[in-house]
Protein backbone atom coordinates (compact mmCIF):
# COMPACT_ATOMS: atom_id res chain seq x y z
CA UNK A 1 0.00 0.00 0.00
CA UNK A 2 2.04 2.97 -1.23
CA UNK A 3 1.03 5.85 0.03
CA UNK A 4 1.34 4.48 3.67
CA UNK A 5 5.03 3.48 3.33
CA UNK A 6 5.92 6.77 2.53
CA UNK A 7 3.04 9.14 3.18
CA UNK A 8 5.29 12.17 3.27
CA UNK A 9 6.70 11.64 -0.25
CA UNK A 10 4.12 13.05 -3.07
CA UNK A 11 3.45 9.98 -5.44
CA UNK A 12 3.08 12.41 -8.41
CA UNK A 13 6.39 13.99 -8.01
CA UNK A 14 7.85 10.39 -7.82
CA UNK A 15 6.01 9.97 -11.48
CA UNK A 16 7.69 13.07 -12.70
CA UNK A 17 10.89 11.89 -12.29
CA UNK A 18 10.34 8.27 -13.35
CA UNK A 19 8.78 9.00 -16.41
CA UNK A 20 11.89 7.75 -18.35
CA UNK A 21 9.39 4.34 -17.30
CA UNK A 22 6.19 4.42 -17.75
CA UNK A 23 4.28 1.65 -16.66
CA UNK A 24 1.04 2.70 -18.90
CA UNK A 25 1.24 3.95 -22.36
CA UNK A 26 -2.15 5.66 -22.73
CA UNK A 27 -4.88 6.00 -20.18
CA UNK A 28 -6.69 3.64 -22.25
CA UNK A 29 -3.88 1.36 -21.45
CA UNK A 30 -4.22 2.01 -17.68
CA UNK A 31 -7.85 1.41 -17.98
CA UNK A 32 -7.71 -1.86 -19.16
CA UNK A 33 -4.62 -2.69 -16.90
CA UNK A 34 -6.97 -1.66 -14.15
CA UNK A 35 -9.66 -4.10 -15.58
CA UNK A 36 -7.07 -7.06 -15.84
CA UNK A 37 -5.64 -6.50 -12.12
CA UNK A 38 -9.16 -6.35 -10.94
CA UNK A 39 -9.91 -9.49 -12.66
CA UNK A 40 -7.98 -11.72 -9.68
CA UNK A 41 -8.53 -12.59 -6.40
CA UNK A 42 -10.35 -8.81 -6.21
CA UNK A 43 -13.39 -9.52 -8.41
CA UNK A 44 -13.35 -13.31 -6.89
CA UNK A 45 -13.68 -12.08 -3.36
CA UNK A 46 -16.03 -9.32 -4.46
CA UNK A 47 -18.80 -11.56 -6.28
CA UNK A 48 -18.22 -14.15 -3.44
CA UNK A 49 -18.90 -11.54 -0.81
CA UNK A 50 -22.09 -10.53 -3.11
CA UNK A 51 -23.03 -13.67 -3.84
CA UNK A 52 -23.28 -14.28 0.10
CA UNK A 53 -25.67 -11.43 0.27
CA UNK A 54 -27.53 -12.67 -2.53
CA UNK A 55 -27.99 -15.93 -0.41
CA UNK A 56 -28.57 -13.76 2.75
CA UNK A 57 -31.50 -12.05 0.83
CA UNK A 58 -33.26 -14.80 -0.26
CA UNK A 59 -33.16 -16.60 3.00
CA UNK A 60 -34.68 -13.64 4.49
CA UNK A 61 -38.05 -13.24 2.19
CA UNK A 62 -36.62 -9.99 0.21
CA UNK A 63 -37.07 -10.26 -3.46
CA UNK A 64 -34.48 -10.05 -6.21
CA UNK A 65 -34.99 -6.90 -7.43
CA UNK A 66 -34.59 -5.32 -4.06
CA UNK A 67 -31.99 -7.51 -3.11
CA UNK A 68 -29.81 -6.77 -6.51
CA UNK A 69 -30.90 -3.31 -6.50
CA UNK A 70 -28.88 -2.37 -3.15
CA UNK A 71 -25.47 -3.99 -4.48
CA UNK A 72 -26.14 -1.60 -7.47
CA UNK A 73 -27.01 1.51 -5.75
CA UNK A 74 -25.32 1.47 -2.51
CA UNK A 75 -22.29 -1.25 -3.50
CA UNK A 76 -21.23 -1.37 0.05
CA UNK A 77 -21.50 -4.40 1.18
CA UNK A 78 -21.50 -4.17 5.27
CA UNK A 79 -24.20 -0.95 4.27
CA UNK A 80 -26.17 -3.51 2.42
CA UNK A 81 -26.05 -6.42 5.49
CA UNK A 82 -27.02 -3.82 7.83
CA UNK A 83 -29.90 -2.00 5.64
CA UNK A 84 -31.16 -6.23 5.14
CA UNK A 85 -30.94 -7.08 8.74
CA UNK A 86 -32.84 -3.33 9.88
CA UNK A 87 -35.45 -3.54 7.12
CA UNK A 88 -35.93 -7.74 8.52
CA UNK A 89 -36.16 -6.80 12.35
CA UNK A 90 -38.68 -3.25 11.34
CA UNK A 91 -36.85 -0.58 11.59
CA UNK A 92 -37.54 2.41 11.14
CA UNK A 93 -36.60 4.16 7.41
CA UNK A 94 -35.14 7.00 9.35
CA UNK A 95 -32.82 4.28 11.81
CA UNK A 96 -31.64 2.53 8.82
CA UNK A 97 -30.46 5.82 6.93
CA UNK A 98 -28.51 6.96 9.71
CA UNK A 99 -27.26 3.49 10.57
CA UNK A 100 -26.44 2.70 7.17
CA UNK A 101 -24.54 6.28 6.85
CA UNK A 102 -22.57 5.61 10.10
CA UNK A 103 -21.51 2.40 8.76
CA UNK A 104 -20.44 4.14 5.60
CA UNK A 105 -17.83 6.65 7.17
CA UNK A 106 -14.81 4.90 6.56
CA UNK A 107 -15.51 6.26 2.83
CA UNK A 108 -14.72 9.68 3.62
CA UNK A 109 -11.44 9.11 4.36
CA UNK A 110 -10.75 6.05 2.05
CA UNK A 111 -11.48 8.76 -0.50
CA UNK A 112 -9.83 11.46 1.41
CA UNK A 113 -6.35 9.39 1.62
CA UNK A 114 -7.00 8.09 -2.42
CA UNK A 115 -8.28 11.00 -4.52
CA UNK A 116 -5.48 13.35 -3.64
CA UNK A 117 -3.32 10.90 -5.83
CA UNK A 118 -4.74 11.68 -8.91
CA UNK A 119 -2.97 14.45 -11.31
CA UNK A 120 -4.49 17.69 -10.93
CA UNK A 121 -6.47 17.89 -14.04
CA UNK A 122 -8.39 14.56 -12.73
CA UNK A 123 -9.45 16.37 -10.00
CA UNK A 124 -12.81 18.33 -11.10
CA UNK A 125 -16.42 17.32 -11.06
CA UNK A 126 -16.58 13.87 -12.92
CA UNK A 127 -14.75 12.88 -9.13
CA UNK A 128 -18.21 12.76 -8.02
CA UNK A 129 -19.09 10.20 -9.95
CA UNK A 130 -16.27 7.69 -10.35
CA UNK A 131 -16.47 7.74 -6.62
CA UNK A 132 -19.07 5.86 -6.12
CA UNK A 133 -16.75 2.88 -7.84
CA UNK A 134 -14.29 3.06 -4.41
CA UNK A 135 -14.75 0.09 -2.39
CA UNK A 136 -12.46 -1.60 0.06
CA UNK A 137 -11.38 -3.46 -2.56
CA UNK A 138 -10.63 -1.11 -5.44
CA UNK A 139 -9.01 1.48 -1.94
CA UNK A 140 -6.70 -1.59 -0.93
CA UNK A 141 -5.46 -2.41 -4.80
CA UNK A 142 -5.31 1.39 -5.66
CA UNK A 143 -3.40 2.27 -2.47
CA UNK A 144 -0.45 -0.21 -3.18
CA UNK A 145 -0.22 0.11 -6.97
CA UNK A 146 -0.23 4.07 -7.67
CA UNK A 147 2.92 4.17 -6.06
CA UNK A 148 3.96 2.76 -9.69
CA UNK A 149 1.18 4.76 -11.91
CA UNK A 150 2.29 7.94 -13.36
CA UNK A 151 -0.16 10.74 -11.76
CA UNK A 152 -1.74 11.48 -15.18
CA UNK A 153 -2.99 7.51 -15.27
CA UNK A 154 -4.40 7.20 -12.07
CA UNK A 155 -7.64 7.77 -12.59
CA UNK A 156 -7.99 5.67 -15.73
CA UNK A 157 -6.63 2.61 -13.65
CA UNK A 158 -8.90 3.36 -10.93
CA UNK A 159 -11.92 3.38 -13.19
CA UNK A 160 -10.89 0.40 -15.26
CA UNK A 161 -10.27 -1.42 -11.48
CA UNK A 162 -13.43 0.45 -9.58
CA UNK A 163 -15.65 -0.26 -12.57
CA UNK A 164 -15.55 -4.21 -13.01
CA UNK A 165 -15.92 -4.61 -9.37
CA UNK A 166 -19.38 -2.52 -9.47
CA UNK A 167 -20.65 -4.37 -12.49
CA UNK A 168 -20.51 -8.04 -11.28
CA UNK A 169 -21.42 -6.84 -7.87
CA UNK A 170 -25.21 -7.39 -9.37
CA UNK A 171 -24.76 -10.74 -11.34
CA UNK A 172 -23.31 -12.23 -8.01
CA UNK A 173 -26.00 -11.13 -5.78
CA UNK A 174 -28.53 -12.66 -8.63
CA UNK A 175 -26.32 -15.59 -8.56
CA UNK A 176 -26.25 -15.74 -4.59
CA UNK A 177 -30.19 -15.06 -4.64
CA UNK A 178 -30.85 -18.07 -7.00
CA UNK A 179 -28.26 -20.43 -5.61
CA UNK A 180 -29.08 -20.07 -2.18
CA UNK A 181 -30.36 -23.51 -0.98
CA UNK A 182 -29.19 -24.91 -4.01
CA UNK A 183 -25.55 -25.40 -2.74
CA UNK A 184 -24.64 -27.71 0.17
CA UNK A 185 -23.75 -25.08 3.07
CA UNK A 186 -20.44 -26.06 3.28
CA UNK A 187 -20.14 -24.54 0.00
CA UNK A 188 -21.83 -21.06 1.28
CA UNK A 189 -19.80 -21.12 4.13
CA UNK A 190 -16.51 -21.44 2.05
CA UNK A 191 -18.09 -18.27 -0.15
CA UNK A 192 -18.73 -15.91 2.85
CA UNK A 193 -15.41 -16.53 4.41
CA UNK A 194 -13.72 -15.32 1.47
CA UNK A 195 -14.48 -11.50 2.49
CA UNK A 196 -12.99 -11.25 5.59
CA UNK A 197 -10.13 -13.56 4.63
CA UNK A 198 -9.07 -11.28 1.70
CA UNK A 199 -8.83 -7.78 4.19
CA UNK A 200 -7.05 -9.73 6.56
CA UNK A 201 -4.70 -10.95 4.46
CA UNK A 202 -3.91 -7.41 2.53
CA UNK A 203 -3.06 -6.33 6.19
CA UNK A 204 0.12 -8.39 5.46
CA UNK A 205 1.23 -5.77 2.86
CA UNK A 206 0.99 -2.80 4.84
CA UNK A 207 4.66 -2.16 6.00
CA UNK A 208 4.70 1.22 7.43
CA UNK A 209 4.44 1.31 10.90
CA UNK A 210 1.74 4.23 12.06
CA UNK A 211 -0.37 2.80 9.95
CA UNK A 212 0.63 -0.87 11.63
CA UNK A 213 -0.43 -0.04 15.02
CA UNK A 214 -4.00 1.93 13.86
CA UNK A 215 -4.78 -1.76 12.27
CA UNK A 216 -3.38 -3.91 15.30
CA UNK A 217 -5.41 -1.03 17.61
CA UNK A 218 -8.71 -1.50 15.52
CA UNK A 219 -8.37 -4.91 15.95
CA UNK A 220 -8.06 -4.88 19.88
CA UNK A 221 -10.84 -1.64 20.04
CA UNK A 222 -13.27 -2.92 17.10
CA UNK A 223 -14.76 -5.40 19.38
CA UNK A 224 -15.08 -3.34 22.08
CA UNK A 225 -16.94 -0.51 20.37
CA UNK A 226 -18.58 -2.47 18.97
CA UNK A 227 -20.34 -4.48 21.91
CA UNK A 228 -20.71 -0.74 23.64
CA UNK A 229 -22.62 0.60 20.53
CA UNK A 230 -22.52 -1.55 17.13
CA UNK A 231 -23.51 1.20 14.59
CA UNK A 232 -21.17 3.69 15.65
CA UNK A 233 -17.99 0.90 16.57
CA UNK A 234 -16.49 1.24 13.38
CA UNK A 235 -16.52 5.54 13.30
CA UNK A 236 -15.36 5.36 17.47
CA UNK A 237 -12.63 2.43 17.00
CA UNK A 238 -11.54 4.88 13.65
CA UNK A 239 -10.89 7.60 15.91
CA UNK A 240 -9.46 6.30 18.90
CA UNK A 241 -7.34 3.50 17.64
CA UNK A 242 -6.02 5.89 14.73
CA UNK A 243 -5.51 9.20 16.97
CA UNK A 244 -3.57 7.00 19.35
CA UNK A 245 -1.31 5.38 16.63
CA UNK A 246 -0.87 8.99 14.93
CA UNK A 247 0.24 10.22 18.69
CA UNK A 248 2.59 7.14 19.30
CA UNK A 249 3.91 7.49 15.73
CA UNK A 250 4.85 11.59 16.27
CA UNK A 251 5.63 11.22 19.65
CA UNK A 252 8.23 8.45 20.19
CA UNK A 253 8.56 6.70 16.37
CA UNK A 254 9.43 9.71 14.58
CA UNK A 255 12.46 10.58 16.95
CA UNK A 256 14.06 6.92 16.84
CA UNK A 257 16.34 7.36 13.76
CA UNK A 258 16.12 4.72 11.41
CA UNK A 259 12.16 3.86 11.74
CA UNK A 260 10.75 6.11 9.35
CA UNK A 261 13.97 6.73 7.51
CA UNK B 1 -39.55 -6.76 17.83
CA UNK B 2 -41.54 -5.08 14.88
CA UNK B 3 -42.83 -6.76 11.43
CA UNK B 4 -39.94 -6.69 8.34
CA UNK B 5 -40.45 -3.75 6.04
CA UNK B 6 -42.47 -4.17 3.07
CA UNK B 7 -43.26 -2.80 -0.12
CA UNK B 8 -42.66 1.15 -0.11
CA UNK B 9 -41.23 1.08 3.07
CA UNK B 10 -38.57 -1.38 1.94
CA UNK B 11 -37.75 0.40 -0.91
CA UNK B 12 -37.79 4.44 0.83
CA UNK B 13 -35.27 2.51 3.58
CA UNK B 14 -33.29 1.82 0.06
CA UNK B 15 -33.20 5.43 -1.05
CA UNK B 16 -32.12 6.31 2.69
CA UNK B 17 -29.34 4.00 2.90
CA UNK B 18 -28.11 5.18 -0.99
CA UNK B 19 -28.37 9.20 -0.15
CA UNK B 20 -25.89 7.56 3.11
CA UNK B 21 -23.89 5.73 1.67
CA UNK B 22 -23.39 8.06 -1.47
CA UNK B 23 -23.30 11.35 0.74
CA UNK B 24 -20.31 10.12 2.81
CA UNK B 25 -18.38 9.18 -0.45
CA UNK B 26 -19.11 13.04 -1.90
CA UNK B 27 -17.87 14.38 1.77
CA UNK B 28 -14.78 12.45 0.68
CA UNK B 29 -14.17 14.10 -2.69
CA UNK B 30 -15.14 18.04 -1.07
CA UNK B 31 -12.08 17.32 1.38
CA UNK B 32 -10.14 15.36 -0.69
CA UNK B 33 -9.63 18.29 -2.74
CA UNK B 34 -8.32 20.60 0.31
CA UNK B 35 -5.78 18.19 1.54
CA UNK B 36 -2.35 17.89 1.04
CA UNK B 37 -0.73 14.32 1.12
CA UNK B 38 2.08 15.82 2.75
CA UNK B 39 0.30 17.40 5.81
CA UNK B 40 0.30 15.61 9.27
CA UNK B 41 -3.63 15.64 8.91
CA UNK B 42 -3.20 13.30 5.93
CA UNK B 43 -1.04 10.95 8.35
CA UNK B 44 -3.60 11.62 10.66
CA UNK B 45 -6.65 10.41 8.27
CA UNK B 46 -4.79 6.71 6.79
CA UNK B 47 -4.37 5.58 10.33
CA UNK B 48 -7.93 6.32 11.16
CA UNK B 49 -9.19 4.59 7.59
CA UNK B 50 -6.78 1.31 8.37
CA UNK B 51 -8.16 1.51 12.06
CA UNK B 52 -11.71 1.21 10.85
CA UNK B 53 -11.01 -1.01 7.99
CA UNK B 54 -9.47 -3.38 10.64
CA UNK B 55 -12.38 -3.18 13.13
CA UNK B 56 -14.65 -3.91 10.24
CA UNK B 57 -12.70 -6.71 9.58
CA UNK B 58 -12.71 -7.83 12.92
CA UNK B 59 -16.02 -7.76 13.63
CA UNK B 60 -16.60 -9.54 10.77
CA UNK B 61 -14.51 -12.81 11.57
CA UNK B 62 -15.49 -12.62 15.32
CA UNK B 63 -18.39 -11.18 15.32
CA UNK B 64 -20.27 -12.53 11.73
CA UNK B 65 -24.05 -13.16 11.07
CA UNK B 66 -25.72 -15.97 9.33
CA UNK B 67 -23.81 -19.06 8.16
CA UNK B 68 -20.78 -17.76 9.47
CA UNK B 69 -21.63 -17.85 13.22
CA UNK B 70 -22.34 -21.17 13.39
CA UNK B 71 -18.65 -21.71 12.81
CA UNK B 72 -16.82 -22.49 16.30
CA UNK B 73 -14.67 -18.93 17.18
CA UNK B 74 -11.67 -20.77 17.88
CA UNK B 75 -11.98 -22.71 14.23
CA UNK B 76 -12.52 -19.47 12.64
CA UNK B 77 -9.53 -17.88 13.94
CA UNK B 78 -7.53 -20.93 13.47
CA UNK B 79 -8.11 -21.01 10.35
CA UNK B 80 -7.27 -16.77 9.94
CA UNK B 81 -4.07 -17.84 11.41
CA UNK B 82 -3.59 -20.60 9.24
CA UNK B 83 -3.81 -18.54 5.90
CA UNK B 84 -1.66 -15.75 7.84
CA UNK B 85 1.01 -18.04 7.97
CA UNK B 86 0.75 -19.14 4.72
CA UNK B 87 0.58 -15.33 3.10
CA UNK B 88 3.90 -14.45 5.04
CA UNK B 89 6.16 -17.69 4.41
CA UNK B 90 6.75 -16.00 1.04
CA UNK B 91 5.73 -12.27 0.98
CA UNK B 92 5.03 -11.68 -3.00
CA UNK B 93 2.45 -13.13 -4.46
CA UNK B 94 1.00 -15.36 -1.99
CA UNK B 95 -2.65 -13.97 -1.94
CA UNK B 96 -4.27 -16.52 -4.17
CA UNK B 97 -2.98 -19.16 -2.27
CA UNK B 98 -3.78 -18.15 1.18
CA UNK B 99 -6.73 -17.06 0.24
CA UNK B 100 -7.71 -20.92 -1.23
CA UNK B 101 -6.12 -22.00 2.36
CA UNK B 102 -8.75 -20.23 4.02
CA UNK B 103 -11.76 -20.70 1.87
CA UNK B 104 -11.36 -24.66 1.61
CA UNK B 105 -10.51 -25.47 4.99
CA UNK B 106 -13.53 -23.24 5.87
CA UNK B 107 -15.48 -25.64 3.20
CA UNK B 108 -13.98 -28.83 4.99
CA UNK B 109 -14.95 -27.83 7.99
CA UNK B 110 -18.55 -27.31 6.51
CA UNK B 111 -18.17 -30.80 5.02
CA UNK B 112 -17.11 -32.67 8.10
CA UNK B 113 -19.16 -31.29 10.83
Amino acid sequence: MSLADKPYIDPSEIALEGSGVQRFKDSSHAFWSGIRDAAGAPAMVLFAGMVGFGAMGKTNGMDVWFTSATSFLMFALPGQVVLLEMAITGSSVLAIALAVTLTSTRFITMTVTLFPQFHEKDRNHGLYASVHLLAMTAWAISMREFQTIEAKHRLSYFIGLGLLCWLISVPGTILGYYLAGMVPPAITLGLVFINPLFFLLTFTEVKVWINRIAIGLGFVLGPFFFILDRDTSLLTTGLVAGTAAYLFDRKVLRKKAGVIG
Amino acid sequence: MNTALQGWGLWIALAGATLGTYFCRAIGVLLAKKINQESEIFRWLAAVTYAMVAALVVRMVLMPIGLLATVPLWIRILICLLSLGVMVSKPAHRLVPALLTGTLLMLAYGVIR
